[in-house]
């Protein structure tokens, strides 16, 4: 991308580079904040910030990734609710929701198990399971799968080594893996009872 | 399972087995795996149907993430963001 450097070209460039993205921005700003209004600000606020610094951004590297750095830290600095630590991220203590909410009957009934369950689950189902995520999780399989960034490129956006980005991404997934069967389990493919609860804690 | 403190290389590459498949199986699907971890990985997988069968399972569930909704943004955001930008204003 050729930016120019200064003179009267320089808010222009800008724009012609920025907004191809206000929709990738603004669907990550919406699942991270929940709302609308929340949405619009930070995407707002975004987008003025990259302005103002857009003499930092280093051309030849990632606009895009560079941009969405930029949402992340004013997520942070402004819109995150004050919560918990994540989660411990631990692959040992998640349990496979899929193996012990199904019967091991229907797995052997069943050719294609995880699509015969899924077919069910509602595309609001699963945005609603995704608003579930604790944040460092959301943003990380939102940054994964809606966005299609490399792992490098989200440990560049958050900030966060390589490991942390395969971890978050492992634990978020299954945890929206499990909130998904939850819903599956009412067309009558699972176990009956509550599901399996994943072991976790917050860390001290 | 891997601490994350030595070579994610040498940790795969001593013993591969079902629970390690588990544990890597979205830097497979996702394309972020390579070199000899690649190579014992597709080995255990040719040779375990369960294994096949659980990456299979976790493929359908990532598709069926990966196409959910889009939120597209709204036009009055264009609007407050192009106006809002200093060199509209000059």
């Amino acid at each position: 991308m050729a930016k120019a450097t200064q003179g009267e070209n320089w808010g222009w460039d800008f724009e012609t580079a920025a907004m191809p993205f206000v929709d990738s921005l603004y669907n990550t700003a919406y699942r991270m904040t929940r709302n609308a209004e929340d949405a619009e600000d930070l995407v707002q606020e975004t987008y003025l910030k990259a302005y103002k610094y857009y003499d930092k951004f280093q051309e030849g590297t990632n606009f895009k990734a560079w941009l969405f750095k930029i949402l992340k830290n004013t997520f942070i600095n402004s819109y995150r609710k004050r919560q918990l630590e994540p989660l411990k991220s631990d692959f040992a203590e998640i349990e496979d929701a899929f193996e012990s909410q199904v019967s091991d009957e229907v797995l052997d009934k069943v050719k294609d198990p995880e699509q015969e369950l899924l077919k069910d689950v509602l595309d609001e189902d699963v945005q609603q399971a995704l608003e579930q995520l604790p944040d460092d999780y959301r943003m990380a399989v939102i940054l994964a799968d809606l966005e299609g960034f490399s792992y490098k490129e989200i440990s560049d956006i958050l900030d966060v080594p390589l490991g942390t980005v395969m971890s978050r991404l492992y634990r978020g997934r299954k945890m929206l893996e499990a909130e998904m069967l939850r819903y599956a389990r009412d067309h009558g493919y699972l176990r009956s009872g509550r599901p399996s609860k994943m072991r976790s804690r917050p860390r001290r | 399972m891997w601490d994350r403190t030595g070579p994610l290389e040498s940790w795969m590459h001593e013993t591969m087995n079902c629970r390690k498949v588990k544990e890597t199986v979205f830097l497979y699907t996702d394309n972020e795996m390579d070199g000899e971890v690649l190579i014992s990985f597709r080995e255990h997988v040719s040779l375990c149907p369960k294994c096949e069968r659980y990456i299979r399972r976790m493929e359908v569930f990532l598709t069926h993430v990966r196409r959910c909704h889009r939120a597209s943004a709204p036009d009055r955001l264009r609007r407050r963001i192009l106006t809002s930008l200093p060199h509209r204003q000059a």
